[in-house]
């Protein structure tokens, strides 16, 4: 299974140019220090709104920061944070949903309708709330999302789960006594893993998203620390007598939403064979359960 | 499929862009159409159409809420303060008595109300009453505790009678608001102090209709008694970000752009000169009017901005020159104290306290806060050496400002956490004291010193900064004994004690000598400026016919 997922998605050459894209930003976030030419908070004011050079690629902002210094601190909050938040609400949403549609009845009645209530409100407004009630920061976005997101990967994994819990072998196995925990991690995860990763992938890019709005907004990373839709606000401000520096860091969330996008399809290509380039028609039909993702992306 | 999901992310871009564009657009994409028509009989019929981040919000000149330029254009008072001194406004002359506490002001006989009701010393009492009636409000302005009575002498004579001389009475009655003057027929049962059923003033312009949140259209009073004010209409628009102010600007939906009166400048040097650029705007600048400063809180509990050395501390740490230099790119003077010398009684030899971060470390440590190994923040007892800081989120420079600040504290190991906020929710944490620093500004020619310097007692103003300060009852009592001084060298000295204590409390901390700035459509003519950096005399300003 995995080697198959692996040469599948080697096939695809615009996922291995995703992947590398963002492994590139991954690392490039985690060991900011060892690629950031400089401090990314270091004020010098005589560089106030210096163009690009040798010694400051990216040019420097209204503080005559290091652009591209903070661009590549920005990576933390902007791609790492939001990866563990998704992290986070897609174990438990997986956990969540995999109790509820393997053990279904009660069980499954309970958790569904908390999903609903917690479906029932758009994600922008609950995330407003809280950030009013908890206060602005990016730990408090994060969290947000953590509280918010996991309903509806439930769903979905819980939907996955129905499907695969019919299949003969999960019958016999139940039959022979085998106990459900390891029915599930044996059977189960397997099997629904690959929706997992897909519809975890897809999200992805939204909260990539989302997280940056919530900077340009001011509700999220607070100054001095760099983070990408701040410095988008940041460069509004001189937005029509220094346009240029929109530039950095609307490429950055750009750049770094489309590879997650065309990863996320690749994804789902190689980990579902009935989604393989010979049918196309079929599989747009056949990904439907999974990709509800229009109405996320709000 | 892949082609969908590249659309996706096609779509992505756009609507990021589009999401960019509307946020800059949003005000002006709504407001087009409906003034589409109205901003080309802008130019023609030669009106004014000014950008202001905030709303008018409540005209009632008797309560604090609204825009001051918009009340300087509606209500008059009875006297103006000009650079030449106190002159007559609605009033045409008056005496005081030798004890200083009487005034007697013979008014203009030709003034009339926007709703008719002629102007007259009933009107005058009417009003005096509905602010007194309102006194704690207005404590700030010591007047409202020293008139006992104000009463009718005859149809056009008016006498106040004051519980004690006091020698910035006049300075007081010539201010935007309180003392100023609305129909009697606009009062609720004699009272302002729970609203006013219409805003009828005496001034050059009137109210004519008011949008809340989007525009506020004014007429000019064709019955001034000044004589009809030659731009004959006068917008307020809200436009509460910078570039679309810019932008609208450049499109001629609105014309006209000055400093507000919460000293919040929308427009950052380098967009003024760009559009001064262009030829159809000219840049016309104050003389300096206020210090812009960062208050700090000396009656917080808990609050590390308690303690004078670090006050003082931050006070070395801030490098004026380049926030001179670089942030206002020269048109602002760095300031060294309180008020600057030219202000009057101002003119007293300070401490100075240059750009030293060596010595702003000196003060920490001999204060005790201590920077630990290893350790960016510095201590005291556990406690870290950290703070916020307000700004005002509408003006690009004081947050540019605030995080030159937070740089350079940070530098001598000091923690600041920046936070934008609107005007109003600042001013309310200057009067319940919710703050460690904040950025202010003082009041302006007409009103420094006395007004500033009586608002450090008051509890609306600067009461908890002043309060925490060792020498605070000395502080209040020389505020006192001044306000009533009428011996000038008394008065010079007591003014001299009250800046050096507060100079050396370091409460106030200077950055730069603020002017009010205005861009105007460069055919605009007389733009000038008052006393105060509160208001400005439309009035006065017309079109050149040759253009």
């Amino acid at each position: 299974m995995k080697m198959r997922l692996l040469t599948n998605l080697l096939q695809d050459k615009l996922a291995v140019l995703s992947l590398a894209v963002i492994g590139l930003i991954l690392a490039a976030g985690a060991m900011a220090p060892v690629f950031a030419p400089h401090d990314p908070n270091a004020v010098n004011m005589d560089l106030r709104y210096a163009g690009a050079s040798w010694h400051y690629l990216l040019g420097n902002d209204h503080l005559g920061r290091c652009i591209l210094s903070r661009l590549i601190y920005g990576i933390r909050p902007s791609v790492l944070g939001v990866l563990a938040a998704l992290f986070v609400s897609v174990a438990l949403g997986a956990f969540l949903g995999l109790v509820a549609g393997y053990f279904k009845g009660k069980t499954d009645a309970v958790i569904m309708r908390v999903c609903d209530i917690m479906l029932s409100f758009p994600g922008y407004v609950m995330t407003l709330a809280i950030v009013g009630i908890l206060g602005v920061g990016l730990g408090n976005i994060l969290l947000a999302f953590m509280l918010l997101k996991w309903a509806w990967f439930a769903r979905i994994i819980r939907a996955s789960v129905l499907q695969a819990a019919e299949a003969d072998y999960i019958k016999f196995a139940r039959i022979t006594g085998v106990p459900s925990i390891t029915i599930l991690l044996r059977h189960v995860v397997p099997v629904v893993s690959a929706d997992i990763a897909v519809v975890a992938s897809s999200s992805f890019g939204s909260m990539i998203l989302q997280l940056s709005g919530f900077s340009f907004l001011g509700l999220g990373v607070q100054a001095p620390n760099a983070e990408w839709g701040m410095m988008l606000n940041e460069a509004r401000d001189v937005m029509f007598s220094r346009p240029e520096l929109m530039l950095a860091p609307g490429l950055a969330i750009v750049l770094t939403v489309s590879a997650v996008n065309f990863m996320s399809d690749a994804l789902q290509t190689a980990l579902d064979p009935t989604l393989s380039k010979t049918n196309r028609k079929f599989r747009e039909q056949a990904s439907l359960p999974v990709k509800l993702r229009g109405k996320e992306v709000a | 499929m892949k082609r969908m999901r590249f659309k996706f992310s096609l779509a992505i871009m756009l609507g990021l862009t589009l999401l960019l564009a509307g946020c800059g657009d949003g005000n002006g994409a709504e407001n087009g159409a409906e003034n589409g028509t109205e901003s080309s009989r802008a130019e023609a019929s030669e009106e004014l159409v000014y950008a202001s981040t905030k709303d008018i919000l409540d005209m009632n000149p008797h309560l604090y809420a609204g825009s001051m330029p918009a009340q300087g254009m509606v209500y008059e008072s009875l006297v103006e303060n000009t650079k030449d001194g106190i002159k007559p406004l609605l009033a045409e002359s008056w005496e005081i008595s030798e004890d200083g506490k009487v005034y007697t002001f013979h008014l203009r006989q030709d003034v009339k109300f926007h709703d008719g009701e002629p102007f007259n010393a009933e009107a005058v009492k009417q009003n005096i009453e509905a602010v007194q009636h309102n006194a704690a409000k207005h404590s700030w302005i010591k007047l409202s505790t020293k008139i006992v009575s104000s009463n009718v002498i005859d149809e056009y004579t008016v006498q106040f009678v004051l519980s004690e001389a006091y020698y910035p009475a006049l300075t007081e009655l010539s201010m935007t608001r309180p003392y100023v003057f609305i129909s009697p027929n606009d009062l609720i049962n004699g009272d302002s102090k729970d609203g006013v059923s219409g805003y009828n003033g005496t001034g050059p312009y009137k109210l004519k209709e008011h949008k809340v949140e989007q525009y506020a259209v004014f007429e000019a009073n064709e019955q001034y008694w000044g004589g009809a004010p030659k731009v004959k209409r006068i917008t307020a628009k809200v436009l509460p970000e910078g570039e679309t102010t810019f932008l609208a600007l450049q499109k001629g939906e609105v014309n006209f752009v000055f400093t507000d009166d919460r000293g919040t400048d929308s427009l950052d040097v380098e967009a003024m000169n760009q559009l001064v650029d262009s030829g159809d705007y000219q840049l016309v600048r104050s003389e300096p009017m206020n210090t812009k400063m960062i208050v700090a809180n000396s009656s917080k509990q808990g609050s590390p901005a308690q303690d004078t050395k670090v006050r003082e501390a931050i006070w070395h740490a801030i490098d004026r020159e380049t926030i001179s230099k670089q942030i206002f790119a020269g048109t602002e003077a760095p300031a060294n104290t309180l008020f600057s010398s030219n202000v009057n009684y101002a003119n007293v030899p300070m401490k100075e306290r240059a750009y030293d971060p060596e010595a702003a470390k000196r003060l920490l440590d001999e204060a005790g806060w201590i920077l630990a190994e290893g350790e960016a923040v510095r201590a005291k007892d556990g406690q870290k050496l950290a703070m916020k800081l307000y700004y005002d989120v509408n003006s690009g420079s004081q947050k540019t400002e605030a995080e030159f600040i937070q740089h350079a504290v940070g530098q001598i190991g000091m923690q600041l956490e920046v936070i934008g906020e609107e005007s109003t929710s600042i001013a309310n944490r200057r009067s319940t004291g919710d703050y460690d620093l904040l950025m202010n500004q003082t009041w302006g020619l007409a009103y420094d010193p006395q007004s500033t310097i009586a608002a450090f007692t008051s509890e609306t103003s600067y009461r908890h900064t002043t309060s925490g300060i060792a020498r605070a009852e000395e502080l209040y009592g020389k505020i006192d004994e001044v306000m009533v001084a009428s011996d000038e060298t008394q008065r010079a000295a007591l003014y001299k004690d009250i800046l050096t204590i507060v100079h050396d409390e370091a409460v106030f901390i200077p950055l730069t000598n603020g002017s009010v700035t205005v861009i105007a459509p460069a055919n605009l003519q007389d733009v000038s400026f008052k006393q105060t950096q509160f208001e400005l005399p439309f009035e006065q300003m017309h079109f050149d016919a040759s253009e």
